[in-house]
Formats: structure tokens, C-alpha cells, sequence
């Protein structure tokens, strides 16, 4: 039992922290009606350690790194540039055409690089089960100056999540919080993804936000639900693919996913409350 | 010279995915549920995958139609309960976008897809076919099967248009005028399921999601009316399919990228016309 234990409490430990901060940045997204932005920030930081790699730099060094970084953060630069008063596209789609090109492109330079390939897959898989505590602390390390600057801006970036672009004169501070949201929010997909694998950062964000958001509607109270079911959900998942033996992201992905579905036909048929 | 005879399967192939794939483009931009398409992918690939672990079909068995009818029956299947889901939930008590219910089950239909083939070697290189497609490689068996398929599930919308329209311009009105909203939705995702089905087939997800999106995103920048925007839209797609096919073979790369490098350009003039059309707007007042 205690080895058992022992053995879990790293992927215990790191779902909580990630189910935290992506409930955070999952109801913002959610309220933005932005989805898939993380699906295409994946695939954007794929690109840039593919160009880094092509450049003739290690697959892990400190420099491919950070070109993937930087090449994140230029692209979340032009997308929070986009947005404008009118906005004819709606931004789900700019993302989804951002996502394509980036795609397209990662499959025109895999053809360039020996075992391309495996770079384009690599992003959809991800495996909780082997972080150590050292990828734990470095993670935190990272998130926290990035919970930071959200405590303090966290009003700002709340209003334009919540009410759009703002009127003429608000436009260019508008901009600028959209411009530290999509930074951070691009840092930290970045760091988590290859953690945790595309499709449960993915589920992390949207499914306990929104479970919560058919129930609850004050903003801070969203928050820290999503942050409980999130993790509730992570810990079953983990335990549930422990005595079943298939692979965890998978299990929690299933288990998060399909639960929204059954709150949601829940809420649906069987919940209703006099005031409608 | 390339042989014309070798790009033309390929090509019509392509014209076929363009000319169901703007129409229903214009109607998923509008709607705001961009991934649909590769979320029904997805739920019909897990369908077929469920339906060949059940009946104990192996994937080899390529060759004998008859043992493929049955995985396609539970695709169909699959995209019907989906489709059912989406139509249920899109209800003014749900407060979330449908967007979000469409990626949760993305998400859930590629991971039950792994949990189900979790043992089978290779899924690697499953992921990237799936992905990337072989478009170059379609037999004219294949093309003549989408081109039933696209000119079935077309003349219902033709015949249809009003109400399909009317539901994506403005449901409270389509609520108020139809007599089954819901049963039309179900029809509108349902039959863009079955035409994604074939056209993932042959071109693959990101093919067939490049042509959804970015042609029709295009004719959102420079067209109002539906009509001028599936014709912008049909005009883009065609010539950046022939025109990737062609630089596909000659540069010996895919034809996914090509083609999704070409429609991004268009896109790129497209924004500069709506740019200058508004800046020009801007001086007339």
C-alpha cells in the first residue's frame, strides 16, 4: 500500500497542481469561446523545436527550448493582435486556420529531419505516470511567477474574458491584457503538454470548467470548483487505471469527459428547478 | 510534364471534399463550431475501430468489402448518437458553448480509440495517416464512392437549403418557423459526419479540414450574400488544389502542406482586399 503510494504521488501531486492552474485559464477560455487554443499552441510549439532541431541544435538543449518558446509567444503576439472591434472571423476560427498551417507545416519539415515523424505524434501522447518530483518543482517554479502576475492583473483579464473587446477608447489596454493572458496562457500549455500529453491538458482546461459552469455562476467560485473536480477527477482517474491497468491519461480523459456529458443530459432531464 | 492522367483521381478527389466542404465551412464558421469536423473524424474512426474489435475483423481484411460494412455501420452509428448530443445540448439551460461539448469529445473518441488498440503495434504511424491522408493515391473506386456520397448528402441540402440556412443564421427564428428544429440539426451534423467519413478516407483530417475552413474563411472576408461566398470559396479551394497537387509533385513533398501553404496565402490576400475595402469604406464616410 505504502510503496503503491508512493509510487502515485508524483502523477497525483502534479494533476492537482496543473488541475489548478489549467481551471483557471480553462474558464477564461471558455468564457472567450476559444477552445481549441491550446490544441494550437501545442502544435505551434511543436513547430518551433522542429525548426530548432532543423537549425542543428539538440532536441533537448537549452536553446531549441527556447526557440520554441520564443516562436510560441510571437504567434500568441499576432493572435492577440487580431482581435478587433468588429470581429468578422470569429477567433475559434483563426485559431483553427493557425493550427492547420502550423500542422502543415510541421509535416512539411518532418519529410526534412530523420524520424520527423515521431515529432508530430509526439504532442498527442504524454505519459503522468513517469514525472519525477524534479519536473514537479521545476513546473511550479515556472507557474508561480505566472500565478503572480494573474493575482494582480487578474480583475483586468477577468473583464476582457468576460466582455469582449471593450469599447474605442479601452482597445489598445484591452490588447495589452489580452497580450499577458495568451503570453502566460502559451507558457504554460508549452510546459504542461509534453507532461501530460495533448489531450489531458486539453480536458483539464475545458471539462471541470465546464461541469462547473452549468451550476455555479460566480467567477471565483467557478474557479476553485474546477479546480476540485479537476483534481477529484484526475485522483479517480489515476486510481481507476491503476486497478484496471489501462494507461492513466486516457482513463482520465474518459472519465472528465464523458462526466460532462452526463452533468450536461443531467441538467437536461432530470434537474429542474421552479425557476426557469 | 506530369501526366495529366496521374493528378486527375487526386484532383477530383479534391473537387468533390471543395465543393461540400465550403457550404458546410460557411455554416460552421457562422455556428462557431470549427473542429467539428475533425471531432466526427474522430468519433467515426472510434466507431469503426469498436466495430472491428467486436466482430474480430482485422484491419488486413481491406481486401473483402463485406467485412467493412459493419465497422461503417457503427461509424454511422457513433455519429448519430453524437449528433444526437449535439443537438440535445445545445440548449439555452446548458450555459457552455457547444464548441466546448464538440472538443471534450474529440478528446474522449481519440482516447477510447487508444484504451480500445491499446495492445496494436504501430498506432504511431496510424495517427499519422489518419492525419496526413493519401490523396495522391485515390483510386478512381474511391473517388467515384465520394462523389455518390457528396452528391447525395448535396441535393438533400439543396433541396433543403432554406431551413438548413435559417438554422445557422438564427435559431430563435428556425425555432419559431420549423416544425422539428432538432431533427434538422440532428440531419445537419449527421450528413456532414457521413460526408467527413469519406472525405478523411481519402484526403485525411487536416486536408479535409484545411478545405472546411480556410476557403470559406476567405469568403467571409470579401462576401456578404451565401451564394458569392460559396462561389469565392469554391473558386479558392479548386485552384489551390490543382495547383498544390501539381507543386506536390514536382517538389516530391506532401500535398497536405502544399495545398494548406497555398490556401493560407489566399487567405493572407484575402484579409489584405477586406483591409483595403474597409480602409476605402472609412474615407467614403
Amino acid at each position: 500500500m505504502i510503496d503503491n503510494l508512493i509510487f502515485l504521488a508524483p502523477p497525483i501531486v502534479s494533476t492537482v497542481i496543473l488541475a489548478g492552474v489549467l481551471s483557471y485559464f480553462g474558464n477564461h477560455i471558455l468564457s472567450r469561446g476559444i477552445i481549441f487554443i491550446d490544441i494550437a499552441v501545442a502544435q505551434i510549439a511543436a513547430l518551433g523545436t522542429m525548426i530548432g532541431i532543423l537549425i542543428g541544435f539538440a532536441e533537448d538543449s537549452v536553446s531549441t527550448q527556447l526557440i520554441s518558446y520564443g516562436f510560441t509567444i510571437t504567434i500568441m503576439i499576432l493572435f492577440s493582435m487580431m482581435k478587433v472591434r468588429k470581429q468578422v472571423l470569429p477567433q475559434e476560427a483563426i485559431i483553427g486556420i493557425f493550427y492547420c498551417i502550423a500542422l502543415g507545416m510541421a509535416l512539411l519539415l518532418a519529410e526534412k529531419i530523420p524520424g520527423g515523424s515521431n515529432y508530430i505524434t509526439k504532442t498527442i501522447t504524454g505519459n503522468v505516470l513517469w514525472v519525477t518530483w524534479r519536473n514537479i518543482i521545476h513546473f511550479t517554479l515556472l507557474f508561480i511567477p505566472v500565478i503572480i502576475l494573474h493575482l494582480v492583473f487578474g480583475k483586468n483579464i477577468r473583464e476582457v474574458s468576460l466582455n469582449g473587446s471593450g469599447s474605442g477608447e479601452n482597445l489598445g489596454r484591452t490588447k495589452l491584457f489580452d497580450l499577458l493572458f495568451f503570453i502566460t496562457f502559451g507558457i504554460v500549455i508549452v510546459k504542461s503538454v509534453p507532461i501530460m500529453g495533448i489531450f489531458l491538458v486539453f480536458v483539464l482546461l475545458i471539462a471541470p470548467a465546464s461541469i462547473v459552469k452549468i451550476f455555479v455562476h460566480k467567477w471565483r467560485a467557478r474557479i476553485l470548483w474546477s479546480w476540485l473536480v479537476g483534481s477529484v477527477g484526475s485522483v479517480a482517474g489515476i486510481y481507476i487505471s491503476y486497478i484496471t491497468n489501462i494507461s492513466n491519461g486516457p482513463a482520465i480523459v474518459s472519465l472528465l469527459g464523458i462526466s460532462v456529458y452526463l452533468v450536461a443530459f443531467y441538467k437536461l432531464f432530470i434537474h429542474s428547478p421552479k425557476a426557469d | 510534364m506530369i501526366s495529366f492522367e496521374f493528378i486527375l483521381p487526386p484532383l477530383i478527389g479534391c473537387l468533390f471534399i471543395v465543393l461540400i466542404n465550403v457550404y458546410f465551412g460557411i455554416h460552421v464558421i457562422k455556428r462557431e463550431i470549427i473542429f467539428i469536423d475533425i471531432a466526427l473524424a474522430q468519433i467515426a474512426a472510434l466507431g469503426s475501430v469498436v466495430g472491428m474489435v467486436v466482430f474480430n475483423i482485422s484491419e488486413h481484411d481491406h481486401s473483402h468489402g463485406s467485412s467493412l460494412l459493419l465497422p461503417y455501420l457503427f461509424s454511422l452509428g457513433f455519429i448519430s448518437i453524437a449528433s444526437y448530443a449535439f443537438t440535445t445540448l445545445k440548449h439555452r439551460k446548458i450555459l457552455i458553448p457547444l464548441e466546448a461539448l464538440i472538443g471534450i469529445a474529440y478528446a474522449v473518441a481519440t482516447t477510447l480509440a487508444v484504451i480500445v488498440l491499446d495492445k496494436s503495434a504501430g498506432s504511431d504511424v496510424h495517427v499519422h495517416d489518419m492525419l496526413v491522408g493519401t490523396i495522391m493515391w485515390v483510386s478512381w473506386k474511391e473517388v467515384l464512392q465520394l462523389g455518390i456520397v457528396v452528391i447525395i448528402v448535396g441535393s438533400f441540402h439543396i433541396i433543403y437549403r432554406r431551413k438548413f440556412m435559417m438554422l445557422t443564421d438564427s435559431l430563435p427564428e428556425a425555432c419559431k418557423v420549423l416544425k422539428y428544429p432538432r431533427l434538422w440539426d440532428f440531419l445537419f451534423f449527421f450528413s456532414f459526419g457521413v460526408v467527413v467519413i469519406e472525405a478523411v478516407k481519402i484526403a485525411g483530417i487536416l486536408t479535409v479540414f484545411a478545405f472546411l475552413v480556410i476557403p470559406a474563411a476567405i469568403s467571409t472576408f470579401v462576401q456578404r450574400s451565401w451564394t458569392a461566398k460559396l462561389i469565392t470559396g469554391w473558386i479558392m479551394g479548386i485552384t489551390a488544389s490543382f495547383f498544390g497537387l501539381i507543386f506536390s509533385i514536382k517538389l516530391d513533398v506532401p500535398s497536405a502542406p502544399v495545398i494548406i501553404v497555398l490556401l493560407g496565402l489566399f487567405l493572407l490576400g484575402g484579409f489584405f482586399v477586406y483591409k483595403a475595402k474597409s480602409a476605402g469604406r472609412q474615407i467614403d464616410v
